[in-house]
């Protein structure tokens, strides 16, 4: 709750648009950036119910929820580039957000191929692991980046 | 239980759960090179580690079809020739009392797709020919003037469910469609049955249906048909649940249609035979994929009643098998290691007991298997019908490879050999269901040569 509420507050001075190309709008990246993650995180959550349980089903949402994560996630990329390109502004965005985001990506896509073995080690102990690490390191990117854009107003354009 | 403690200890420390994964994804590489595969055949098959895969090879045959006059190569003294082309997807062959042989032209029911690796494996099965339509038909042929070469060809029994096997007691015709044995009644020299069938029993069929197949052969008093299942997975990634009565032999009782299971622990049992000496059952089963290019071996072996094989939880006797949770110690104690592994990934999907005269005396009382070929491991392995000599109802001998030249010098498959029978006079029949052909293997003798089916 209390990013929701800086996000709403926190002006950056330094991070004002000077654009030759005028930003139609705002950048499409960050309506895009949420749903991966929240893909991956709840992979990790079927992930840790299968391993409790060794029902299948909890496999086959982690496989899907990684594989629907990579493909949201690889689109999220494929915005951000083209906001860079068309000269758009980040206000949100630090550097350890777009790290964190891309060594997710690339330890999810060694993740899928993990889930699509057969049975219990398409999850215990490596499929899990890697769910759980991918988790950690989104939630301390994401917070390192956030204490850089607002308390120390380091937001800056990609 | 190793996996167990190393999740749940806490103190463990975060970096070395991050090595332990690491190290796990670099050991998991690509590596699909096995040994040689002849190593593998007879008892006591050498047995490496269990490998676990980031990516499972996939070495698989693409699929050429026989040029004009190319046939299988077999050894001096015997000679093949087609016996009928031109099939759809031919699985597996039966041999009438008058001498007529049925075809079954079949294959699965379409595969559900429940992870993104099922339609990988789709793409991969279209490759490799495997993904035609079910004809869901047997043609009969039939051979008047002994020439080999039939002249009669008509469609025996049509809108079947992936038919596999076929048995005769009686006047009684069994089919084993994919999810019930269906009786018919038979006269002899019928060439085309219209009659309605009437339902035996249900077998495990859909929705997955995994391993789709159901060989079948009657006891020798007909009393009984035994029935083979295979599983409805790889290695239960669809759930224990969804195994119920599957990777098992059935009885069933051909008066009452009620079942047992007769042995189990047999992933996929595609092929059944009574062997001629000590008139005992005698199946090949297609064993586990994924756990490296030499695991696990596919197997002949004589059936015990009340016998367990080891699918899941083990295979060859105790060996446990990590993919499988929670584990049946209790199961895996009384595993029984089959009698002669045929090497890994080789698919053996027909085996025929040799009783007859027409091939030469050294065949006689052995075993000859259809091996349909490996799609995952490098040498390919497979693609061949090899013989297994017996001696006193056990194999004595190393197998020898009888009918070769499915794969071409590219290893591009021209045909897969699948099931086989012997037919009246005692030629080796064999269903090719990539070449869409029967092949007959017989002696060679001056001047008997057969011309080539048209």
């Amino acid at each position: 709750m209390q990013h929701m509420r800086m996000t709403g507050t926190t002006f950056i001075g330094d991070a004002k648009p000077v654009s030759t190309v005028k930003p139609r709008g705002r950048p499409i990246l960050p309506a895009l950036v949420p749903f991966p993650i929240a893909c991956f995180a709840g992979a990790f959550v079927t992930d840790l119910m299968y391993w409790r349980t060794a029902e299948v089903l909890w496999e086959r949402f982690s496989i899907w929820l990684i594989t629907i994560g990579m493909i949201l996630g690889g689109v999220a990329v494929i915005a951000g580039l083209i906001d860079v390109a068309l000269g758009k502004r980040f206000r949100t965005l630090g550097w350890p957000h777009a790290v964190g985001y891309v060594l997710a990506l690339a330890l999810s896509l060694l993740n899928a191929f993990v889930h699509s073995r057969d049975a219990y080690t398409a999850v215990v102990p490596t499929g899990v692991t890697l769910s759980g690490l991918v988790v950690i390191i989104l939630l301390v990117t994401g917070w390192a980046g956030s204490v850089l854009v607002y308390r120390h107003r380091k937001g800056v354009a990609l | 239980m190793r996996a167990f403690e190393f999740t749940r200890s806490p103190k463990r420390s975060r970096v070395a759960v991050l090595l332990a994964a690491i190290s796990v994804l670099a050991l998991a590489g690509c590596d699909d090179n096995g040994g040689d595969p002849a190593l593998q055949v007879g008892a006591n098959p050498p047995l490496p580690a269990v490998q676990q895969y980031l990516m499972p090879p996939i070495r698989i045959a693409k699929a050429v079809g026989w040029g004009k006059d190319e046939t299988p190569t077999v050894p001096q003294g015997l000679q093949v020739h087609a016996l009928a082309t031109g099939l759809e997807h031919p699985r597996s062959l039966y041999v009438l009392p008058n001498g007529d042989v049925l075809v079954v032209e079949s294959n699965g029911p379409k595969a559900p797709i429940f992870r993104p690796k099922d339609i990988i494996t789709g793409w991969v099965q279209w490759f490799a020919g495997a993904k035609v339509a079910s004809a869901n038909r047997i043609t009969l042929l039939r051979d008047t003037n002994g020439d080999g070469i039939p002249e009669v060809r008509t469609v025996f029994l049509d809108h079947l469910n992936s038919p596999f096997g076929v048995a005769l007691v009686g006047n009684d015709l069994y089919v084993a469609n994919t999810d019930a044995i269906v009786r018919y009644p038979y006269q002899e020299g019928q060439t085309s049955i219209t009659a309605p069938g009437t339902k035996l029993t249900d077998l495990p069929g859909g929705p997955i249906d995994h391993h789709w197949t159901k060989s079948m052969v009657a006891s020798p008093d007909g009393s009984k048909l035994y029935v083979g299942v295979g599983s409805n997975s790889n290695i239960t990634e669809n759930g224990i649940g969804a195994e119920y009565e599957r990777a098992a032999i059935w009885e069933v009782d051909r008066a009452s249609g009620a079942h047992r299971i007769f042995a189990s622990g047999t992933r996929n049992p595609t092929g059944l035979a009574w062997e001629p000496e000590t008139h005992k059952l005698w199946t090949i089963v297609n064993e586990r994929d994924e756990i490296g290019p030499d695991l696990v071996p596919d197997y002949l072996t004589s059936v015990k009643d009340g016998g367990f094989y080891g699918w899941p939880y083990s295979y060859f006797g105790q060996h446990l098998d990590p993919r499988v949770q929670p584990q049946r110690p209790d199961l895996v104690a009384k595993a029984i290691v089959p009698d002669y592994a045929l090497s890994s990934h080789v698919a053996p999907l027909g085996v025929a007991m040799y009783n007859g005269t027409e091939l030469p005396a050294n065949y006689r009382g052995g075993a000859f298997v259809g091996e349909h070929g490996s799609w995952d491991r490098t040498p390919l392995n497979g693609y061949k019908v090899v013989f297994v000599p017996f001696s006193h109802g056990r194999p004595s001998d190393p197998a020898e490879d009888v009918v070769t030249g499915f794969l071409d010098a590219n290893n591009h498959a021209r045909g897969r050999p699948v099931g086989l029978a012997i037919d009246r006079t005692g030629g080796l029949l064999i269903a090719d269901d990539v070449g869409n052909t029967v092949w007959r293997v017989s002696s060679a003798r001056p001047g008997s040569a057969p011309k080539p089916a048209s």
